[in-house]
């Protein structure tokens, strides 16, 4: 359409109206609707009271050289701005030295350039505040009109924002522009963790009502260790968005009638294309999402005709050029990532999976795959290489990716024990806490997100329904032909899909981090961050835990509320009077959550046997994701206060605590 | 426009006005503010009149780990004639278990009377700790006008109870 040059007023019309379509695209496109666009306010809103600028984590150096050099157009760097050159990930090759997650930190590089930007008209110190501020607004205004009240949405957003922005004001300090690659990197990281509880939102919705799914999509930020991760920029939290962006997808793909701009083949081939962005962040992981894709994917899709695979394989082809191009410039080989070379620096900075704070666990296979690859190629005819290129992914996928699955299944069985320390219990484990300058800050699954235990009725609840199904098929006449029936309906139903895919991917990131979990620094099993969003997804999908909180909506609410407002000032006084460390805070915040975690399990399992149960259920589940708030909360503002807080009411409140 | 879309464009413009006039390229004003003016630092004197250390320093067994929490009571001085900037660090020190410990303090006038010290608390590994008495060296230096000067040494004993 040409925009005239007749008039002024002719030419805003057109141009409104594709603003205005433009807007109400990236909006459905992103976040869903407008309860979607509020959960991702609410998040980043909420992120943002307790985001320390600063580095976290060792390997947070790695990533934030990288950043520096990738926003001036570079892969590799010569020198270190943060930490050493012998920070974990951190790898020398030909006389250079490259970071890792490349796709993470691609996707931070425009947040960098915002803040340099911003700098030049606003005070770094005040601009966070006033961004947050009008964010506060904006969180206002949608709820207002979401509640249809968009007057007193619009007057409460106001006046919230304008208090917000005149306290955090009065206190504000400024911000090293030196700081700005970590909190760009951060910044990022904040952001695909409102897009976890967004699109937790999106899927769940579809399956059960906007109700479930926006519960669903806030507790995954404000209940599990997402919201301890939200803005620390470990690949962690992008993995989990991609991955709950590939179940979406993935169910759209199957959906009743597709109500939307993409046709089933198109959201099956966003899935696909999700999987290779995941490639480019951590090929590990990648490949493990990957295959839980295809597994469940091939089966179940209507049709798999060749136009359909066609443009399913260009999509994913085309998601995988970023990564194949990255590994060209580093290496000269496609198929061999920043992760797999022989690791520069300390031992700890092995390849292979993880976050490369442990060796020993997968040495081995990371080590023969790089051999089979970088070197010789760059000297051979492009076909040649092209060739044996395929061939040294074969054997790379074969040694690397295939063998940490396979192991995970005999190391499992050979010491159940270790299932017990990474999901139920951890407490003191000395090989664990003498990296963690001797301090118990390790806690399991169950420690850290209490609202996990909810899962147990789920497993309760699909063994009751597949002990129906069974006594029905064998009071069937033709018993076999019911059991083909029932498998074909089960195939053909859209959100077994989406379950299968969850439940795979779940168990593909537990096997291939089998070796190495429990481990130091990892202080919420961050490795399988991931499983958090899918156990919340589990819960929401079970018919009983629903049937509870939506009966005892206000109880569960209060019940909440209660356990975050007493909750945490409990913990607080508790951890002060009896000046705790942090690993003596963080057993209390396990032993306390676990006792949570295994009531509101046993009051769940009651609700899958009986609806009188349902009462408890609903306050004991509100109890568990008040315990992962508090942990957040106190996590956040006193036990990790590593950096100053990007809110100046935040650093002054932090400061008024004290740390431990 | 209704009166609460006229609110949401005044605050929307207030925030962004006040941001932007405080920016670097208006510069009307300047609202941030260090929260450590560091100008001089290091210059200057003090005089530190009376020390009152801990009597004893406690190695405690800690909630649910096998690992030891080393709390330091406060030292208590008295600070005098302060002019400049100088620095006061304050050091624990236990040889025996290469522990150490050190808080920084910047001094000005408004810090002169009764001032109480102290250092983290630490957390030591089980297998770390074999006596059931160690010796803490606890020392106070001033850092002012290029000079260290120690101006308090003393050995506070160290218990441990589990």
């Amino acid at each position: 359409m040409s925009v005239g040059l007749d008039s002024a007023g002719r030419l805003l019309g057109p141009t409104r109206r594709q603003v205005e379509t433009v807007r109400r695209v990236a909006l459905r496109a992103l976040v869903g609707d407008r309860l979607g666009l509020v959960l991702w306010l609410g998040t980043v809103v909420f992120l943002s009271l307790y985001f320390r600028v600063g580095f976290f984590i060792t390997d947070n150096h790695t990533l934030a050289n990288t950043i520096i050099a990738l926003a001036d157009g570079s892969l590799s760097f010569e020198r270190a701005t943060f930490g050493s050159l012998e920070s974990p990930g951190t790898h020398l090759v030909d006389g250079k030295f490259y970071g890792r997650n490349y796709g993470q930190i691609a996707f931070a590089v425009p947040f960098l350039w915002g803040l340099r930007g911003l700098a030049t008209v606003a005070d770094p110190g005040v601009a966070f505040a006033s961004i947050w501020s009008l964010l506060v607004l904006a969180l206002g205004i949608q709820v207002g009109r979401l509640r249809n009240r968009p007057a007193l949405g619009a007057t409460v957003g106001s006046a919230a924002a304008l208090a917000c922005f005149a306290a955090n004001v009065a206190v504000a300090a400024p911000i090293q522009e030196r700081l700005f690659p970590i909190f760009a990197l951060q910044l990022s990281a904040m952001v695909a963790t409102a897009f976890v509880g967004t699109t937790l939102y999106r899927l769940v919705a579809r399956l059960h009502g906007r109700r479930i799914g926006a519960a669903a999509g806030v507790a995954v930020v404000v209940a599990t260790p997402i919201g301890f991760w939200g803005s620390v920029p470990k690949r962690h939290v992008y993995v989990a968005a991609l991955v709950l962006g590939v179940a979406y997808a993935l169910y759209r793909s199957r959906g009743p009638v597709t109500d939307g701009a993409l046709s089933a083949t198109g959201f099956r081939a966003v899935a696909y294309a999700l999987v290779g962005l995941l490639t480019w962040i951590h090929a590990g992981e990648g490949f493990v999402v990957f295959l839980a894709l295809v597994a469940v994917d091939f089966p179940t899709a209507p049709s798999n005709d060749p136009r359909t695979l066609a443009v399913v394989g260009a999509a994913f082809a085309l998601s995988m050029l970023p990564f194949f191009a990255t590994n060209v410039l580093i290496s000269g080989d496609p198929v061999t990532p920043p992760r797999s070379f022989v690791g520069y620096g300390d031992p700890e900075s092995a390849p292979g999976f993880g976050g490369g704070s442990e060796g020993s666990g997968s040495g081995s296979g990371g080590t023969s795959g790089s051999g089979g690859g970088s070197g010789s190629i760059p000297l051979i005819g492009p076909v040649v290489a092209f060739a044996s290129a395929l061939v040294a992914e074969a054997l790379w996928l074969s040694s690397v990716l295939l063998s940490p699955l396979v192991e995970g299944v005999s190391v499992f069985s050979d010491d159940p024990g270790r299932l017990y320390r990474i999901f139920v219990r951890g407490g003191y484990l000395s090989s664990v806490a003498a990296e963690d300058s001797n301090q118990a800050v390790y806690m399991t699954v169950a420690e850290s997100a209490p609202l996990a235990g909810g899962l147990v009725a789920s497993v309760g609840a699909v063994v009751l329904a597949a002990g129906g199904s069974v006594d029905r098929l064998r009071r069937s006449d033709r018993p076999f032909d019911a059991l083909v029936g029932r498998l074909e309906d089960l195939r053909t139903t859209p959100v077994v899909a989406a379950d299968a895919f969850a439940v795979l991917a779940a168990l593909g990131f537990l096997l291939i981090y089998s070796k190495r979990l429990p481990l130091h620094a990892t202080v919420t099993v961050r490795y399988l961050l991931v499983v958090f969003p899918l156990a919340v997804y589990g819960i929401a999908r079970t018919p009983p835990l629903r049937r509870a909180v939506t009966t005892h909506r206000r109880l569960a609410a209060w019940s909440y509320a209660g356990g975050v407002l007493v909750g945490a000032q409990l913990f607080f006084t508790v951890v002060a009077l009896r000046s705790f460390g942090r690993g003596e805070a963080f057993q209390l915040h396990a032993l306390v959550g676990l006792a949570a975690a295994t009531l509101f399990a046993l009051f769940a399992v009651a609700s899958v046997l009986d609806d009188r149960a349902d009462r408890a259920t609903a306050v004991t589940g509100g109890l568990a994701a008040a315990l992962g708030t508090d942990f957040l909360l106190l996590s956040g503002l006193v036990y990790y206060q590593y950096g100053s807080y990007a809110l100046p009411l935040s650093d002054a409140l932090a400061r008024l605590l004290g740390g431990v | 426009m209704d009166r609460s879309t006229l609110l949401v464009y005044a605050t929307a413009a207030t925030i962004v006005g006040v941001t932007l006039v405080s920016g670097p390229a208006v510069g009307l004003v300047d609202l941030t503010s260090p929260r450590f003016d560091t100008s001089g630092l290091g210059q200057g004197t003090v005089t530190v009149d009376r020390v009152e250390p801990p009597d004893r320093i406690v190695l405690g067994g800690s909630f649910q780990s096998e690992s030891y929490r080393l709390q330091v009571p406060d030292t208590s001085v008295t600070l005098s004639d302060i002019e400049g900037k100088p620095i006061l660090t304050y050091w624990v020190e236990i040889d025996a278990l290469g522990y150490n410990r050190v808080s920084t303090y910047f001094l000005d006038e408004s810090n002169e009377g009764a001032r109480t010290l102290s250092v983290d608390s630490a957390t030591l590994g089980g297998d770390d700790v074999t006596e059931d008495r160690y010796n803490a060296t606890l020392s106070l230096v001033v850092r002012a006008n290029g000079n260290e000067t120690t101006v308090y040494r003393s050995t506070v004993p160290v218990e441990v109870t589990s």
